[in-house]
């Protein structure tokens, strides 16, 4: 990754921080809110493919354990290995139609926020499946998906060129994201 | 290659977190992100609560022209009510300064901060909230936390000018309490997660509880509350055939969905 591409990561996860911080955390519905920094590995993975979905998830995921009371490191490993389940599972797909990235960006954050409590109930913290889960698969699903298109141009524009790694040799490229 | 790299590497954090020295310096790192955000969140929040309140405005027009008409109504009737409502607000401060004598303790003997709650968790797996007060303000880690009703939590992040407050419905929390007749019986309330009612563990059958009954913070040694907070309420007893201990459910006393303004209790467990 060029420094430019690095600049440019490092913004749109910035933007996304202050956007989860500021505007989402705001949007509640029945005690429960979006959750936009999931949408990063599966953007990153739909764009860039598995490995820099992985990569994109497992450092998204860092900064947003700084912010989070759950135990440091298990949004990382979750991001990690959302965003490489984006690229691998959708590889075979053209990935420029229009209902990938929502219909990948629906179940990519419908298995993050699974995920994502039953690790933290591995790690010791059970009482992280005492929440309306449903409510929160739903909401983040949706809005997630709504929000995926342009997610996936904006990570488009700030990866590089997409890597082979993980992805069946016949897959297609993300040029049309870009 | 890269996928198994990253899983190793987050495990591995994982695990430094969970024991002692890392945690010290993860904390650091949140407490200075904090920090470093605030102001970040302060800005955007000051440009986009005007635009919210405008677009809304605008949605709701007819409907913002008929409350405003009720308003001055209502204000015409509230101005000529003043005049009593001051000597009802002189009442009501001698009141609660008796209350606080008389069942409350907790207010007489210890120094309050107040603070405004500024933001609602900010995951949707743990139950926390943000208060305006941090370490300049004299808040540190454990610090109760009290608001309109009874205790609500504690502090387990303090940043320079916020604190993350660990309510006392989230899974992790544990408060010893006490019940019943003086000296009182003791038991531990336990969070089951936002929106889930209190549970209190330790309270054998013949227990003398009812409901409705107040349990308030035991200030045993080396407790983490100091004594005498209200709690929560007793809101169902049930007792099992094969078992030595009550099924008691607690509603907390503090309305913890709707929290705006709450005091920091500066106290610290005596050492």
């Amino acid at each position: 990754m060029t420094p430019r591409h690095a600049f440019r990561v490092v913004l749109v996860v910035f933007a996304a921080v202050t956007v989860q911080g500021t505007i989402v955390l705001d949007l509640r519905i029945g005690g429960v809110h979006p959750d936009v920094m999931v949408l990063l590995p599966v953007a990153a993975g739909l764009a860039g493919g598995p490995a820099q979905g992985a990569t994109v998830g497992f450092w998204t995921g860092l900064v947003a354990d700084l912010f989070l009371p759950t135990p440091f490191g298990l949004s990382a490993l979750v991001g990690t290995m959302v965003g490489f389940a984006a690229g691998a599972t959708t590889a075979a797909l053209d990935r420029t139609v229009w209902w990938v990235p929502p219909l990948t960006a629906l179940v990519g954050s419908a298995v993050y926020e699974l995920a994502y409590p039953l690790l933290g109930a591995v790690l010791g913290q059970p009482q992280m499946l005492h929440v309306p889960l449903a409510g929160i698969v739903v909401l983040v699903g949706i809005v997630n998906a709504a929000l995926a298109i342009p997610a996936v141009r904006v990570v488009a524009w700030a990866l590089p060129e997409a890597s082979a790694e993980g992805a069946p040799p016949s897959s297609s490229t993300v040029v049309g994201w870009r | 290659m890269t996928l198994a790299i990253l899983v190793v590497a987050s495990i591995a954090i994982i695990t430094l977190d969970a024991r002692g020295g890392f945690h010290r310096i993860a904390s650091g790192l949140r407490s200075t992100a904090a920090d470093a955000f605030s102001p970040v969140r302060s800005v955007v929040d000051g440009i986009v609560e005007p635009i919210g309140s405008f677009l809304a405005g605008a949605v709701h027009y007819g409907a913002v022209r008929q409350e405003n008409a009720k308003l001055r109504q209502e204000l015409g009737t509230l101005e000529l009510r003043d005049a009593e409502a001051s000597d009802a607000t002189q009442a009501l401060t001698q009141l609660k300064a008796l209350l606080a004598l008389d069942n409350l303790p907790y207010y007489a003997n210890l120094t309050l901060e107040p603070a405004q709650v500024i933001e609602y968790g900010p995951s949707n797996f743990a139950a926390t909230v943000t208060i305006s007060v941090g370490r300049d303000q004299g808040a540190t880690l454990g610090m109760p936390v009290v608001g309109e009703g009874g205790l609500i939590g504690s502090i387990v992040q303090a940043n320079h000018n916020s604190a993350v407050v660990r309510l006392i419905t989230d899974g992790r929390s544990s408060v010893g309490v006490r019940y019943g007749p003086s000296p009182g019986s003791l038991a531990v309330v336990n969070g089951h997660g936002s929106g889930h009612r209190l549970a209190a563990s330790l309270v054998p059958n013949d227990a003398p509880l009812r409901a409705g009954e107040v349990m308030t913070t035991s200030g045993l040694q080396g407790a983490v509350y100091p004594p005498g907070i209200p709690v929560a309420k007793v809101v169902g007893i049930r007792t099992g055939t094969s078992s030595s201990q009550e099924s008691v459910t607690l509603a907390p006393l503090a309305d913890l969905a709707r929290l705006r303004y709450v005091d920091v209790v500066l106290w610290g467990p005596p050492s």
